[in-house]
């Protein structure tokens, strides 16, 4: 093969452990964590900022991994699902089964990761700011009721907990 | 007589079905770690990219693709030439009716007929460079004259898309009963009007992806695929690729959401797989959300000349419904939908009924089957008349259809569209609907209301569900290239659990947990004990699929029976190992126990079958069984949306304030899914009742709103909360009673919101007549009512 590709050496903490990869710099954030780093429950769904399918944790924040190149993302730290997985389910994935806030799985990761910071930031929200919240992931399957039944049960029992459960 | 169904299990030991339970597909899911498509890169990984026509008509006068091969990275460029030989056209797997199938090739062949049509593909050592070298092939069209609109499409000086057909109508199917015309004029009042039906997305949030993988030699394609269907898409490849099945596998782990879009293959499919053909290097690709729109089926679009005859007292005399369906440039493997037709009678009796599908060809993306597959079309376009018919008559809209339902006693109930209703209690659903939704209070706040100056309505659609198939035999009689049926292989494994094999793959419907619930209760363990394996063409039955809301209906009997006979062999078994004779034995919760005194677990029976060791006489070793199950009729669901808006006629945008559905299912496997179902399906409705619509420009033909910026599918904002209820009876055709539920939610919401909004605006005389119902859409129909005062 002739392909010189130019590459850059990007350097990101993931789910608290330290990546390093050189990398095309066009490279989008979602395909480094998903195809350089195998971190697939990150998922892509339209790879224009709008489906939100591609949510992961930029330095606690949520943020659009494909509208992010991965270059940019050099030094910072990045949480993604597979950062609550256990044996056991974590409070917010149990409670996505519990509810049925799930039905093909493909919009789960980006849901739980947008709920996760919501129980981080504790600020308690009414049923429109909690809408408005999630209105950032899309989901063409569940019609929205149960993943808000979902986060609603979720933040309600990790207020008071500091958002560490 | 409709034959009923014979229930075996007569269910004395605990039962599962009817159990809220949660998931087992979570707990992959919720960690991520669901297997889709996109997450497989196996080594020597290469992609596909596609050059697809910019133009909705244009003859492809040539291709240049040297800089695209001399690109570093590039290993593979296919043009119409090189495939076209080499593959055959796809095979629709719904033929239509008395229709020529317009079949889908590879590469579109001299001339691409709709805007997305694939004109050259690339395979280059990543997407990126795959892309760049698509951006690189030179292409020189020339443009021909083109028609995106149906109406327009039947015209005589309209282009004809496939001249050898001589015309865009690629078919008429009447179907109708009594004198029609004679009835609207015995009718007292006759209400008519056309209708028009927005095209719209399925739009799954996983697009569609392949990864096919070629080994040269050895010869096996081994597919990986985002589909509904496994075995029909393997059967599929097969035919078009020109190899025997036996060269193909097709694995489908996790499907991020289908909803009819993903039955059947697709030109990308085939490309993919040549390009590993020929590379001897697994090729995969997925399809990015620009290309969806214009390369993905689309769906509902389609014009309604309908008309209704009524009686003073209320009776429905005559209805008619004449419609245009929109399918896009060819056929898709579904066709375009059946059900406008079939169903549409919904729950109502009446002596003159006439309804016509038109199949018409236009220069746009393929239509093919989505969630309700022609039902919500149908039921909005009756739905609204009868509301109107309502009005004229003065007679209340829940009294007017109160009198024209088909009763239980009625039943089985032949319609006039070709169906036979099994069983169902219409009024029952529409009494709880009004009832809950407080029909006497809104009309009275309404009142109130307006003498405030504001418009509140409430409005109500009520619908009949053709759920499953009525058997392989009349998809036979219908050319359709597969049967009714599902099979399974249920085999216990050698820990005392058993296995569940199905064809069925996972695509958000849970047939993992309910297909798990089912076997658990046949065979008298505990659902956590059963594990079900979907999808994978190797190891599963040959099958059908996850679609037309019928795979609980036939995967229940299939695993009916295959559970019983495992049961049954267990309880032999444990007979010759306990010396007891078998009538004395039970098993339940993994244990079998005989009136007699002894006991055996369900794992000490399962071991010795797999060793043999100590046999009854002439018992085969194994713990496991195949079996079919063929339904014997359709179960139809049924129920009533209510919904409650208010206006506001100076902007024309209106809330939805309350939102209600009662539906009935027969027997519920699993109230929590059902629920999840219903949710589904009403957030699609509602999506496409008040935002969706794929648009197209007249003038230039091009598709105006192709990517998820411009397309509006609903947020958790946008909705409101749904209320749900139900009624239960246990259909007498199917086994366990089950109606299917995967549809029901898409079909009667878009009428319950327009008769809510006609309702609300009743004191300026507005007639709703299309989707979606925008607020500019409400906004127009009010001022054009201003200005003729
Ligand atoms: S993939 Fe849709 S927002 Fe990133
Ligand atoms: S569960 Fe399928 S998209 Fe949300």
């Amino acid at each position: 093969m002739t392909e010189t590709i130019e590459t850059v050496r990007v350097s990101v903490k993931v789910n608290g452990e330290e990546a390093v990869r050189d990398v095309e710099p066009r490279r989008q954030l979602v395909d480094f964590l998903r195809h350089d780093l195998g971190l697939t429950g990150t998922h892509v769904g339209c790879e224009q900022g709008v489906c939100g399918m591609c949510t992961v944790l930029f330095d606690g924040e949520p943020i659009k991994s494909c509208l992010m190149l991965a270059p940019q993302a050099d030094g910072h730290e990045i949480t993604t699902v597979e950062s609550l997985n256990g044996e056991e389910l974590h409070p917010l994935q149990r409670a996505f089964k519990e509810h049925h806030g799930l039905q093909c799985g493909y919009c789960t990761p980006a849901m739980l990761m947008t709920a996760l910071a919501l129980g981080r930031r504790g600020v308690p929200l009414d049923r429109e700011q909690l809408e408005e919240e999630l209105a950032g992931v899309l989901c063409r399957c569940t019609g929205y009721q149960k993943i808000y039944d979902a986060v609603e049960s979720y933040l309600a029992e990790t207020a008071g907990s500091g958002g560490t459960a | 007589m409709t034959e009923i169904v014979e229930r075996q299990t007569e269910q004395t030991r605990k039962s599962f079905i009817g159990q809220r339970r949660t998931r087992v597909e979570d707990e992959r899911l919720v960690r991520g770690l669901g297997r889709f498509v996109d997450d497989v890169d196996p080594p020597r990984l290469v992609h596909m990219a596609l050059v697809r026509c910019p133009y909705p008509r244009a003859r492809i006068v040539s291709i240049d693709a040297s800089a695209a091969r001399a690109l570093p990275g590039v290993l593979e460029v296919l043009l119409p030439e090189d495939v076209l030989e080499r593959t055959d056209p796809i095979t629709i797997l719904r033929p239509i009716p008395d229709a020529p199938a317009i079949m889908p090739r590879a590469l579109a062949d001299g001339e691409a007929l709709y805007e997305g049509q694939p004109v050259v593909s690339v395979c280059a050592v990543s997407r990126y460079i795959a892309e760049d070298a698509a951006g690189l092939i030179e292409v020189e069209y020339e443009p021909q004259p083109f028609v995106v609109d149906v109406l327009k499409a039947i015209e005589d000086d309209a282009p004809i898309l496939h001249e050898h057909m001589g015309t865009n109508v690629v078919v008429t199917n009447p179907r109708g009963d009594g004198d029609p015309e004679r009835g609207f004029e015995e009718s007292d009042v006759v209400v008519e009007d056309t209708f028009s039906i927005n095209r719209v997305s399925g739009l799954p949030m996983e697009t569609r992806a392949i990864l096919a993988d070629w080994t040269p030699g050895v010869k096996t394609l081994h597919v990986r695929a985002s589909t509904q269907a496994p075995h029909l898409f393997r059967r599929q490849l097969a035919q078009s690729l020109r190899l025997p099945e036996a060269d193909i596998r097709v694995t489908c782990d996790d499907v991020g959401g289908a909803f009819g879009l993903k039955l059947g293959i697709f030109a990308e499919d085939l490309l993919a797989c040549v390009h590993s053909m020929d590379l001897g290097r697994p090729v995969k690709w997925v399809e990015d959300r620009m290309e969806f729109f214009r390369g993905a089926t689309q769906a509902r679009e389609s014009v309604h000349q309908a008309k209704l005859g009524v009686s003073s007292d209320g009776l429905i005399v005559s209805y008619t419904n004449r419609y245009y369906v929109d399918a896009g440039a060819h056929n898709s493997p579904m066709g375009s939908p059946m059900l406008s037709s079939l169903m549409f009678q919904g729950p109502y009796k009446f002596p003159n009924g006439y309804v016509e599908r038109n199949v018409v060809l236009t220069n746009k993306v393929p239509v093919g089957a989505y969630r309700g597959y022609g039902q919500p079309e149908g039921s909005f376009v009756r739905e609204v008349l009868l509301d109107r018919a309502a009005r004229k008559i003065e007679m209340d809209r829940l009294e007017i259809r109160r009198k024209n339902f088909i009763r239980p006693d009625d039943m089985p109930w032949q319609t006039i569209g070709g169906a036979k209703y099994d069983s169902g209690d219409y009024r029952a659903c529409l009494d709880m609907a009004a009832e809950t939704i407080g029909y006497e209070d809104v009309l009275l706040r309404q009142a109130e209301a307006r003498a405030d100056g504001r418009y509140v309505g409430v409005g109500f659609g009520c619908y009949v569900e053709m759920t499953g198939y009525p058997g392989s035999k009349f998809l036979g009689k219908h050319n359709a290239q597969y049967g009714a049926h599902e099979g399974v292989v249920v085999r216990a494994n050698r820990s005392g659990g058993v296995d569940v094999y199905t064809g069925v793959p996972p695509i958000g419907q849970s047939t993992e947990t309910a297909f798990g619930q089912v076997a658990a209760t046949v065979i008298g363990l505990d659902p956590g004990n059963v594990r079900v394996f979907a999808g994978d063409t190797h190891g599963t039955p040959v099958n059908t699929g996850s679609f037309a809301s019928r795979t609980l209906i036939a995967g229940s009997g299939a695993i009916e029976r295959a559970g019983r006979e495992v049961r049954e062999k267990a309880l032999r078994v444990a007979a010759h190992m306990l010396d007891v004779p078998v009538e004395t034995l039970e098993l339940e919760d993994s244990v079998i126990t005989s009136t007699q005194g002894p006991r055996i677990t369900f794992e000490e029976v399962a071991l010795n079958a797999f060793y043999a060791h100590r046999m009854p006489e002439g018992e085969l070793p194994g713990l496991e069984a195949t079996a079919y199950y063929d339904p014997i009729s359709n179960a139809f669901a049924y129920g009533t949306a209510a919904a409650i808006v208010e206006v506001d006629p100076e902007s024309g945008e209106f809330t939805l304030e309350r939102f209600l559905f009662v539906h009935d299912c027969g027997t519920q496997v699993n109230p929590l899914l059902v629920e999840g179902q219903l949710h589904g399906g009403i957030a699609q409705a509602l999506g496409a009742a008040l935002f969706e619509e794929i648009v197209y420009d007249q003038e230039s033909g091009q598709l105006v709103n192709g990517s998820m910026i411009d397309y509006f599918m609903p947020t958790a904002a946008d909705l409101p909360r749904i209320e749900l209820g139900h009624t239960e009876v246990a259909s007498p055709v199917t086994p366990f009673g089950v109606r299917g539920i995967g549809e029901s939610g898409t079909i009667p919401p878009g009428a319950a919101v327009a008769n809510a909004l006609a309702d609300a605006l009743s004191p300026f005389g507005v007639d709703i007549n299309r989707l979606p119902l925008t607020a500019e859409y409400v906004w127009r129909l009010l001022a054009a009512k201003q200005a003729a005062r």
